[in-house]
């Protein structure tokens, strides 16, 4: 019992941790909080799905494509419903702009794909359906690939670095000459891919389902405001952490309970540290 | 020529007389309007879409026969796309504006639930296909006739199977978080323990929920022998089956209809875990032994499976489609009139309806059609044009 509920929460942790450090790449480069960001889950899923599952692609090349294809949203993204509203952030128009777009997409791919769930195919064969299946673990891998990914971009390279001091004042990275704009634009492209391979990782737990994008989004949130906005390790342990907890209590109370244990949880843990368990509180000026 | 006050009476009087006297006339040789209420778009189209290949066929054979009593039947079809809001509007613009002699449908209970009241008041005969109890009411809708099982029928078929067939006595009962499988849980629930037998889970769980290994573990700790289901989510559907593989927990699955849908049967992992999974079915749609339908069923379906797609439908939906148009045309043809009133009288009058579906019979006290004999359960595994095996246990 305890296998199969560990196996599923981090499996689900896993998949939320990866929606969180999404939302955050793209708010570290844009300070905008894009709705886009479970649709790209749900591309990635879809995407495969179609990649390999229909035109019977060799896995990594279905992944590749995948990948490619996701990288090619987030930059759509920060074209078309981020860069014409930056100007205006103080409006909050991104809610509007990114939530039009992400509705786009879930009804593009409702009518060009299937308004009901699709099978993803197996990738490895490893498991046999019980927890040691590869449809949970391999969430959990493709989040350790992009925990190391991240920490190998942002402290080993200068791309990275970049990508960091626009996240810190992007105004005095473009006073020193960084491309700001191309910058942006690429942390969208590695937005989306993270959120592919989210999708294409969880494919045979989520299945290849237009509706997907939704969930993905409201419990993807959870970890980046639990964690710290912006905090990219505090979402990858909230997001595990979610996960753990939300199985517990689907064994627990089961039901609609589920969420309102779930929430209560995220409730409180908010009240005892509003900026996030792993969040620094603001720091103002006087 | 100039024309008096006398003249111009007599003229008037002249013409109103002839009017009148024109009507009968033209009415016994004006179509026979049927209004078809059908959610042919949107997310709940699969059953109207299905229903509508059944009234189409049924409409063009009794044209191309001739009609009846030598009148055509016009179909006055209006796409409701499952929206309650959509299907009141067509059900007053039939009733007002297009002037319909009876309706069949809406096909999903929400809709009907909501024009129901509507037809009642202008006493529009009616036939529709929905399962929920209160849509039939002899009382406040005498015009109301129903088609196809209720949910009480179909929780006591459910119920009877699991316990007096599969002899189970322990059952785990799960619905969706709509309101459909909220309420179904509790009905069937009840369903169970009038039977002497025990439910021992009743829990939801959301359509999206991408796992249900801690859901289906608490059904398995509590000792649960069976599982009932009531959801239309494919998705949900084949993550139980699969589950239920994964725990080597081999316990029968029965319930909904939907756990017999092709989307399930391409979600699931393996084949066999579709199997011991039984479904609502109905007598004159179920394959024996032999693997034949019922004679009459069977050489419809002989007939007509070169003509209309069954692959991808529901054979129970086209065949009560016909038989739909087919109880409004002998109303009309029996009665030789289009009126209200005689037509639902005709209805009130059968006893043993001989339909393709089912045997309708209806009295003025009782409009449910169907009789708990023609429910069954079926194998959920086993489509074939649209109709299913007959599950083991019955005669």
């Amino acid at each position: 019992m305890l296998p199969a509920i560990l196996a599923s929460g981090l499996a689900m942790g896993s998949i939320y941790a990866m929606m969180g450090v999404v939302y955050n790449v793209m708010f570290s480069a844009s300070r905008v909080m894009s709705f886009t960001t479970g649709q790209l889950g749900m591309l990635g899923g879809v995407l495969g799905a179609a990649f390999v599952g229909i035109l019977g692609l060799p896995a990594i090349v279905g992944l590749v494509l995948t990948l490619a294809c996701c990288a090619l949203v987030g930059i759509v993204t920060e074209v078309v419903a981020v860069r014409p509203v930056l100007d205006k952030l103080d409006q909050h128009l991104y809610v509007l702009s990114t939530l039009a777009l992400a509705l786009m997409i879930q009804q593009f791919v409702a009518i060009e794909w299937s308004t009901e769930p699709q099978p993803f195919p197996q990738l490895i064969g490893f498991g046999g359906g019980g927890p040691t299946d590869e449809k949970f673990w391999l969430p959990v891998l493709a989040c350790a690939v992009t925990v190391v990914g991240l920490e190998l971009l942002f402290r080993h390279t200068l791309v990275g670095r970049a990508f960091l001091a626009i996240s810190e004042d992007n105004y005095a990275a473009r006073a020193l000459g960084l491309p700001e704009r191309r910058l942006r634009m690429a942390s969208y492209a590695l937005a989306g891919m993270i959120g592919g391979l989210a999708g294409f990782a969880s494919g045979q737990l989520l299945l290849a389902f237009f509706a997907n994008g939704p969930y993905l989004n409201f419990y993807g949130f959870v970890p980046v405001a639990l964690g710290g906005l912006g905090n990219n390790r505090g979402a990858i342990i909230s997001g595990l952490l979610l996960g753990l907890v939300q199985q517990a209590a689907h064994f627990t109370f089961g039901g609609v309970f589920t969420s309102v244990a779930v929430f209560a949880v995220f409730i409180v843990a908010l009240l005892a540290a509003p900026q996030g368990l792993f969040g620094q509180p603001k720091q103002r000026r006087v | 020529m100039r024309i008096t006050r006398r003249g111009f009476t007599l003229g008037a009087a002249s013409l109103a007389a002839s009017t009148t006297l024109a009507r009968p006339a033209l009415a016994q040789s004006e179509p026979i309007r049927v209004g078809w209420l059908a959610a042919l778009t949107g997310p709940s189209s699969a059953p109207a879409i299905g229903f509508d290949r059944g009234v189409h066929y049924a409409t063009d054979a009794i044209n191309a026969a001739g009609g009846v009593n030598g009148r055509q039947i016009e179909l006055v079809v209006r796409d409701t796309q499952g929206d309650p809001t959509k299907a009141v509007n067509a059900a007053q613009e039939m009733i007002s504006r297009a002037r319909v002699h009876a309706i069949w449908g809406p096909t999903n209970s929400g809709e009907s639930l909501a024009t129901t009241p509507i037809m009642a008041r202008a006493g529009v005969p009616n036939v529709h296909p929905c399962f929920v109890d209160a849509l039939i009411d002899t009382k406040r809708y005498p015009n109301a006739f129903r088609m196809a099982p209720s949910n009480t029928q179909i929780d006591n078929a459910v119920g009877d199977y699991g316990v007096k067939i599969l002899g189970k006595k322990k059952f785990a009962v799960i619905g969706d978080t709509t309101g459909y499988g909220t309420t179904t849980v509790k009905s069937s629930s009840a369903a169970f323990e009038a039977r002497d037998s025990e439910v021992v889970y009743a829990g939801t769980i959301e359509q999206t929920q991408p796992d249900v290994t801690s859901d289906m573990l608490r059904m398995k700790n509590a000792g649960a022998e069976a599982i009932a289901i009531w959801t239309v989510s494919p998705g949900l559907i084949s993550r139980i089956l699969n589950t239920r593989a994964n725990l080597d927990w081999d316990v029968p699955v029965i319930g909904h209809p939907a756990m017999g849908s092709g989307e399930v049967g391409r979600l699931v992992d393996k084949p066999e875990n579709w199997s011991n999974a039984y479904i609502l079915g109905f007598r004159n749609t179920s394959y024996g032994d032999d693997g034949k339908l019922p004679d009459h069923v069977q050489a419809f379906v002989d007939k007509i499976k070169s003509e209309i797609d069954l692959d991808d439908t529901t054979l129970w939906w086209i065949l009560d489609g016909v038989d739909s148009i087919n109880i409004i045309a002998d109303a009309v043809r029996e009665t030789g009139t289009t009126d209200p009133k005689d037509i639902i009288g005709y209805w009130n009058a059968q006893a043993d309806y001989p339909g393709l579906f089912a045997s309708y019979t209806f009295s003025p006290d009782q409009h449910n059609g169907l009789s708990p004999e023609d429910l069954v359960m079926s194998e959920a595994n086993s489509q074939k044009y649209g109709a299913y095996k007959l599950a083991p246990g019955y005669e």
